[in-house]
């Protein structure tokens, strides 16, 4: 009688099967279970309350859960951008720093290691209508003698809010572009210096396509960064006033968290995650095409 | 031994007297796990727990010590992963209708002359149906009108008043004299009539005051929502009318309790509706540029000749699963017994023990700000109301308040912000089953 052995390649993987399972798999799959039922926090019980397909109905007819879904994609598409030209500028002029630049780059880095919660309370601070640093500068250099609400009003809360996140994560822009810089071959660059390309010629024919690659791996981050956006927006404005700067998980914390309606949080955020999933997936074929254009393979 | 035996004696004595309903070393080898709320104002409350334990022989441990909105998920999560293992709570008048299944009935561990010894209105407000689910503590809240004195001694304030509407200068009695003082008195950006929490459940608990106040109710019996009536009409009209005429901060629809008690402290407000626990804040000469200059009088009444008086209390309760209930109990009532109370208010909180009310007003007389203070919140209190006891309430509070803003901020017509809030309001409690 021979004993039943795993086969060795399943043995090796089976405790990183184990610790996956148990830790991505099992809250996944429980947290999709839940958004088919009607499972409130407060209520243990109603988590076997089978309720069909009615959270996902009720979030696609909700127009709140579609405009905060709206205003994230808003947010992405235009921190994104701006981040990626910001990070694009500073990581170039650090390239040309030769004295001091791995204490620049360490400055450059200082941002990242704030907590999103120090930032949110940092920006609330300096958009404060009342005892705001903006208001009050703008007042003391007599550019106003308003108090402008940067919080209430909906675009300049939107724009505060951008300011902060950017304030928080242009650097990583910038870093992931600087590694990129690093890596470009001079040959290239000097051959055409000596053809006679002018230096605006030289970064948009040699320069940027190397660095490409680099550009998407930091969209692709900051993208599902920017798209589970919560700490910054919570602490400064809750997604208020009157839903004015809801984003998505700023509704889908409330519900789930404030509202206990766990079952209908975790639908939304199912639908979220689509979101998500587009952005990687759009990043990732640019990523693949850059690279193949340098020919590294698609 | 003798000496021993006298200390257990003269303990269970002192015990039996302060309304603890435990005996001596009766708990001895019990272990009771809490979760508390945390804050330096709290700290020499919890210090009496020492004393407790040393009378009963059972160790408190403190498990969890938080403000309320971060105990509030921490219970959630507790109820949801089933993790119920410890036995006191601090809970809050507002907080409590959220856990119907949390905590247990504490009357059959008390006597019916122990829970008279508290307010009655504080007692009533501590149950869920008819469970007494928490002791009320020398933590309550209802908010009067605190104003800067000032800004009515100023003999050009009363000349201009007096020839603008035809009345004398004096605070106000009514909401409608409120609103008009605060646009009155208002010199932008520098200096404004008043201010409103406004955000959460913070500006949905003002609105259903000034429901009440003006006639209203925030829901009906069955609860089906009350509020888009003529009554709310009025008492939203009354945030709007104040914003659109610039009479409070631009920012107010952000600022939440601290932001109001910064605000009024900084001189710049004229008249501020807020809780009695900022009283000593706003007269203190190292924390208020208004110190020496604030007035605390009744709070306001409405058109239908009501009082507003939405009012809270902290409290203790012990949870359904403790195993050790009647120890638990015992602790409970140790922390809200005379000497807790007497403890906790002279920190400047209100008490909720009848006899501890008498105590707080003469220990006041020395003091002729403290003496103002607490006879306003005194009389305050004789119209105060808690928040629905509905489990509900909170979820319900975040449907109105976006509502509420929109209207403030001219996103939307009052009458289409109370219709859409009480919509959201109706479809919500007919999605839990309520009616």
């Amino acid at each position: 009688m021979t004993r039943f052995r795993l086969p060795a390649w399943f043995a090796l993987l089976l405790p990183a099967i184990i610790v996956l399972a148990a830790v991505v798999l099992i809250p996944l799959v429980l947290s999709l279970y839940s958004s088919f039922t009607s499972y409130r926090l407060t209520r243990p019980e109603t988590l076997y309350n089978w309720i069909g397909t009615f959270n996902y109905e009720k979030a696609a007819k909700s127009a709140h859960f579609w405009s905060a879904f709206g205003r994230t994609v808003l947010l992405l598409t235009i921190a994104l951008n701006l981040e990626m030209l910001l990070g694009l500028g500073l990581a170039l002029l650090v390239n040309q720093v030769t004295y001091g630049q791995r204490a620049l780059r360490t400055i450059m880095m200082f941002p990242m290691m704030f907590s999103p919660l120090l930032v949110g309370f940092q920006f609330k601070f300096i958009f404060n209508d009342n005892v705001g640093l903006v208001n009050n500068a703008l007042q003391s250099i007599g550019f106003s003698n308003v108090a402008i609400p940067w919080l209430v009003d909906g675009q300049l809360a939107f724009f505060s809010i951008l300011v902060a996140e950017m304030w928080s994560s242009t650097s990583v822009f910038a870093i992931l572009i600087l590694a990129g810089l690093f890596a470009v071959p001079r040959d290239p660059i000097e051959a055409a210096k000596v053809d006679g390309c002018t230096p605006w010629q030289s970064f948009r024919h040699i320069t940027l396509p190397y660095i490409m690659p680099f550009i998407y791996i930091a969209l692709a981050i900051r993208s599902l960064d920017v798209a589970r956006a919560y700490d910054i927006v919570q602490i400064m404005t809750n997604g208020g006033p009157a839903r004015r700067t809801e984003l998505l998980w700023t509704l889908i914390g409330r519900t789930g968290y404030v509202d206990a309606k766990m079952g209908y949080a975790n639908a939304m955020g199912y639908i979220s995650i689509f979101l998500a999933i587009g952005f990687t997936i759009f990043f990732f074929r640019k990523l693949n095409a850059a690279r193949a254009e340098l020919g590294m393979g698609g | 031994m003798r000496s021993m035996k006298l200390t257990k004696l003269m303990s269970a004595t002192a015990l039996i007297a302060v309304g603890g309903p435990a005996l001596a070393a009766e708990f001895d080898g019990v272990t009771l796990q809490a979760k508390l709320i945390g804050g330096q104002q709290y700290e020499a409350l919890y210090a009496r727990i020492g004393e407790w334990e040393a009378m009963t022989g059972a160790k408190v441990e403190i498990i969890s010590k938080k403000n309320h909105f971060e105990l509030d998920k921490e219970f959630k999560s507790d109820l949801a992963a089933g993790t119920l293992g410890w036995c006191v709570g601090s809970n809050h008048s507002s907080f409590a209708a959220q856990y119907p299944s949390l905590y247990t009935d504490l009357t059959p561990y008390l006597t019916e002359d122990v829970i008279a010894e508290y307010v009655p209105s504080n007692v009533a407000a501590s149950k869920i149906g008819d469970a007494l689910v928490m002791l009320p503590r020398a933590q309550f809240d209802v908010s009067v009108l605190y104003y800067l004195k000032s800004v009515y001694e100023d003999a050009d304030n009363q000349t201009a008043y007096k020839a603008e509407t035809g009345r004398d200068l004096a605070p106000p009695d009514t909401w409608e004299e409120y609103k008009a003082q605060a646009i009155f008195f208002t010199d932008a950006p520098n200096f404004y009539g008043t201010q409103y929490a406004g955000k959460d459940e913070a500006i949905v608990g003002r609105f259903y005051e000034m429901v009440v106040a003006e006639g209203g109710q925030l829901f009906n019996d069955d609860w089906t929502p009350a509020f888009n009536s003529d009554a709310g009409k009025r008492a939203l009209s009354w945030f709007v009318d104040l914003y659109q005429a610039g009479a409070v901060p631009p920012g107010t629809t952000s600022y939440l309790w601290d932001d109001l008690g910064q605000g009024f402290a900084s001189g710049t407000i004229a008249l501020n509706l807020d809780w009695p626990g900022w009283a000593g804040f706003f007269n203190g000469e190292e924390t208020s540029k208004a110190a020496g200059n604030v007035g605390v009088i009744l709070q306001p009444q409405g058109s239908a000749g009501i009082r507003t008086g939405w009012s809270g209390h902290h409290g203790f309760s012990v949870t359904e699963s403790c195993d050790q209930k009647e120890a638990a109990a015992s602790l409970v009532a140790w922390l809200t017994n005379e000497d807790s109370q007497k403890l906790e208010s002279s920190g400047g909180s209100l008490p909720t023990r009848t006899a501890v009310w008498d105590h707080v007003l003469e220990a006041a007389k020395a003091d002729p700000f403290r003496a103002e203070a607490i006879a306003a919140f005194q009389a305050g209190s004789e119209h105060a109301f808690p928040a629905p006891q509905t489990p509900y309430w909170i979820e319900a509070t975040n449907l109105i308040y976006p509502e509420l803003q929109a209207a403030i901020l001219g996103d939307k017509t009052i009458d289409d912000a109370l219709s859409d809030a009480s919509e959201a309001v109706d479809e919500m409690m007919q999605e839990n089953g309520v009616y």
